[in-house]
């Protein structure tokens, strides 16, 4: 079940953030970069909540607050790979969880629902927030749990009690 | 027993003891402390050419070029220099908060000056006459997350731009020093430390000197505490991995790959490598700025804030009879072990490479001595007995002797690449077994280990030396590494584990000598909380004196002898006959 689990995020990894980050690695010098979408733009595009919450009082060490999920409708179509397969994609969503301040720490942050990674999580100027993006839609699912560790080391999680309802209609954001 | 027949014995275990520890010191009074302050007068300055000045290549975001200097006063030189790199932390802040923005844009907000944190290594290592440099590395802290690496060939980039402009001193002079610098540094004698993300960023910076065809001398590179997400690799430098044992931020000390790694990665490697696991250190303590004992924002025994329940640890908390180093004593293996090293390689003072090797104990300057020191011997200065890489070497070694156990069970590798189990510990964390931990943007797999263990006094690990590999008389020492396996129930909690190194020569002659006698590297990983106990396999080296008897021109055998326990179990890997450089 671990094995599969990292091997699954490895591949999304390996192929989903080369497409979004602009790095210097050999690999990604041969990208066409017309048709990537830099992960800061990411983080900004108005986006459709689809699930919210917040807890009563901070939870855990990380002193979590809430979360929010959003859907995002990607200004041009991008071609990402998952489960293993080159899939062409027009939305993404945003998972961002409340708390902290959080510690700008060595080992990044990552959100998780339920057992399954979202991404690694970017922290925002006052470290309030840690996001994280994803283009699987079957992570966003009713009832999941929404989680935050350093690492990815399950045992390390802090969980938010709150599960997921998913919201049929919403508003931009 | 009688009381009067305990007390008797109990006395010459201590009188044993206090002979045994009078051998070491006394051996060893020759090897002085590298961390103490020397000679020369210092001076420190800082430069500082903005805080947008160097854009790393597809970064997003600028980074600053600023950095302190720490040189002898006098300045005759050409000196060595070493160059230090912190890691990820907050960069900004603003009365009691901490921010991550660069520039500091919100209004009021200063920078958080965490290259200021190891200024008591420069101060010292300038002191015996080397230039040393620390590079502020806030512009990559606060977007290096948006990038694939996290941050690894920036912190490298800008490591090679900071030497560039110390070229420019040294060649041309330059602002704000003139040309008081000209003639002044020797970059071809260079050393790189840094710490946390700093470290792999100096690990990438070794490579990437090397694909710019090796303008500077790196001859030496330290890697404090490291994350190892892209397991870049050193090969032909000497290289030494510090880790903190109560590390709660990096808490599956994932930066021992980066020895393991390296081991046997290009063949008739000449560099050494080194680690110290440090008991009771953490993550934080060896920047000052990060520390609590600091006036800035952020600070924290990482230890106590990032691990859920850590407090309550025995030998990481802040309970009674807490094993936790203090700042000072913290900082003080890190001075002790950086000095040592950098003035080992870089500065040709091989009078201190005892210290790198375990032959001699931590000096006084390190404040504890309850750390342990693994070595790896260039290729010209070992023979491997046994890699223990792959299934073949459970029945012939490396050298190519036969393999033959008795009474061992299990009696398999695992950690290596497949069909190896991944971890060797399959019920336990990745934080308990770094030497196997995945690494966020590498598919590597971890440290191949004979996992076995024994259940009566009859278990016994035997490998042949071939007769024609059997002169061994040139070396110092036969060595492995090994971890007491904490979730191996036949290990009582607690309670060291012991057994026995024979060597056997082709006339039938055999020696033995005790682990305990020689190394104190069989503990039973102390803790309870989150990412301890964790295994570390740690060398022990049994100087070839020590088997009197035995002709070392025909060493036939190597055995470990599990006679000194009931039962046990342990990881064990690198079996090899070594030498100090």
């Amino acid at each position: 079940m671990k094995r599969s689990l990292m091997n699954r995020c490895l591949a999304i990894t390996l192929v989903v953030l080369p497409l979004l980050f602009a790095s210097g690695s050999v690999a990604l010098a041969q990208r066409n970069p017309d048709k990537e979408l830099p992960l800061k733009q990411m983080l900004s595009l108005p986006g459709r909540v689809v699930s919210e919450a917040k807890t009563a009082r901070p939870t855990g060490e990380l002193k979590l607050t809430g979360y929010r999920v959003e859907e995002l409708q990607l200004p041009r179509n991008l071609t990402v790979q998952l489960h293993g397969q080159q899939l062409t994609v027009d939305k993404a969503w945003r998972v961002t969880v409340n708390g902290g301040p959080f510690s700008v720490r060595a080992m990044p942050a990552v959100i998780w629902i339920d057992d399954q990674i979202v991404g690694n999580g970017i922290e925002n100027e006052t470290l309030s927030q840690i996001t994280a993006i994803t283009f699987d839609s079957s992570l966003i699912r009713e009832g999941g749990v929404v989680s935050l560790s350093y690492g990815e080391d399950k045992e390390a999680r802090v969980k938010i009690s709150q599960r997921l309802q998913l919201k049929r209609e919403g508003g931009n954001q | 027993m009688t009381t009067r027949t305990t007390s008797r014995i109990l006395a010459f275990f201590i009188s044993l003891l206090f002979f045994s520890t009078l051998a070491i010191d006394t051996a060893f009074a020759q090897v002085p402390d590298p961390g103490t302050p020397g000679p020369l007068a210092v001076t420190r300055e800082e430069y500082n050419f903005g805080d947008t000045a160097f854009q790393p290549s597809n970064f997003p975001g600028p980074v600053e070029l600023r950095a302190s200097i720490h040189y002898p006063t006098a300045l005759a030189g050409p000196y060595p220099v070493i160059i230090l790199l912190h890691g990820r932390h907050a960069t900004c802040f603003k009365g009691g908060s901490q921010l991550l923005q660069w520039p500091c844009t919100t209004n009021g907000s200063q920078p958080i000056p965490s290259f200021q944190g190891y200024d008591y290594v420069s101060e010292v290592l300038a002191s015996h006459g080397y230039v040393v440099v620390s590079v502020s590395a806030n512009g990559v802290n606060a977007v290096d997350n948006f990038v694939f690496d996290l941050g690894a060939l920036a912190r490298a980039e800008l490591i090679q731009k900071h030497l560039d402009i110390l070229n420019g001193f040294n060649t041309t002079g330059g602002s704000p020093f003139g040309t008081k610098f000209v003639g002044k540094f020797d970059l071809t004698r260079v050393g790189t430390m840094g710490h946390s993300r700093g470290g792999e960023g100096v690990v990438r910076h070794y490579v990437l000197n090397n694909d710019l065809g090796a303008p500077y001398g790196i001859k030496a590179v330290f890697p404090l505490a490291p994350v190892d997400f892209n397991r870049f690799v050193v090969n032909n430098a000497a290289l030494n991995v510090l880790l903190p044992y109560c590390d709660g931020d990096v808490s599956d000390l994932q930066g021992v790959h980066f020895y393991d790694d390296a081991r046997y990665n290009v063949p008739g490697d000449t560099s050494p490598k080194h680690y110290e696991l440090v008991m009771g250190a953490n993550h934080n303590f060896y920047n000052t700025i990060w520390s609590p004992s600091s006036p800035f924002p952020g600070a924290v025994n990482d230890w106590l804030a990032f691990v859920p329940g850590g407090h309550s640890d025995s030998q990481c908390g802040s309970g009674k009879g807490n094993q936790r180093l203090t700042e000072a004593q913290q900082r003080g293996t890190g001075l002790a072990y950086m000095s040592a090293f950098f003035r080992a390689y870089v500065g040709g003072e091989s009078q201190f490479i005892p210290i790198l090797t375990g032959d001699a104990p931590p000096p006084p300057s390190a404040q504890t001595n309850n750390l342990f020191v693994s070595y790896h011997a260039p290729a010209n200065l070992r023979f491997d007995v046994n890699r223990l890489l792959n299934d073949t070497n459970l029945t012939v070694n490396t050298a190519g002797g036969a393999v033959t156990q008795t009474d061992l069970t299990p009696y398999e590798l695992c950690g290596g690449d497949a069909p190896q189990p991944q971890r060797c510990l399959p019920d336990q964390s990745n934080a308990r077994q770094p030497h196997t931990t995945p690494s966020a943007r590498s598919p590597l797999r971890g440290l191949s280990q004979l996992k076995t263990g024994w259940n009566s006094i009859t278990g016994n690990y035997r490998n042949n030396v071939p007769a024609a590999l059997g002169n061994v008389s040139r070396f110092q020492a036969i060595q492995f590494r090994v971890s007491v396996n904490f979730a191996d129930a036949r290990n009582l909690t607690d309670l060291a584990q012991d057994f026995r190194v024979v060597l056997t020569d082709a006339s039938g002659s055999s020696a033995s000598v005790r682990v305990s006698d020689v190394s104190s590297a069989l503990y039973f990983p102390p803790g309870e909380v989150g990412p301890v106990p964790k295994v570390v396999l740690n060398t022990v080296r049994v100087p070839l004196s020590a088997f009197g008897g035995v002709n070392l021109n025909a060493v036939r055998s190597v055995q470990l002898t599990f006679n000194e326990r009931l039962q046990g179990g342990v990881l064990i890997t690198d079996v090899a006959f070594a030498s100090a450089p």
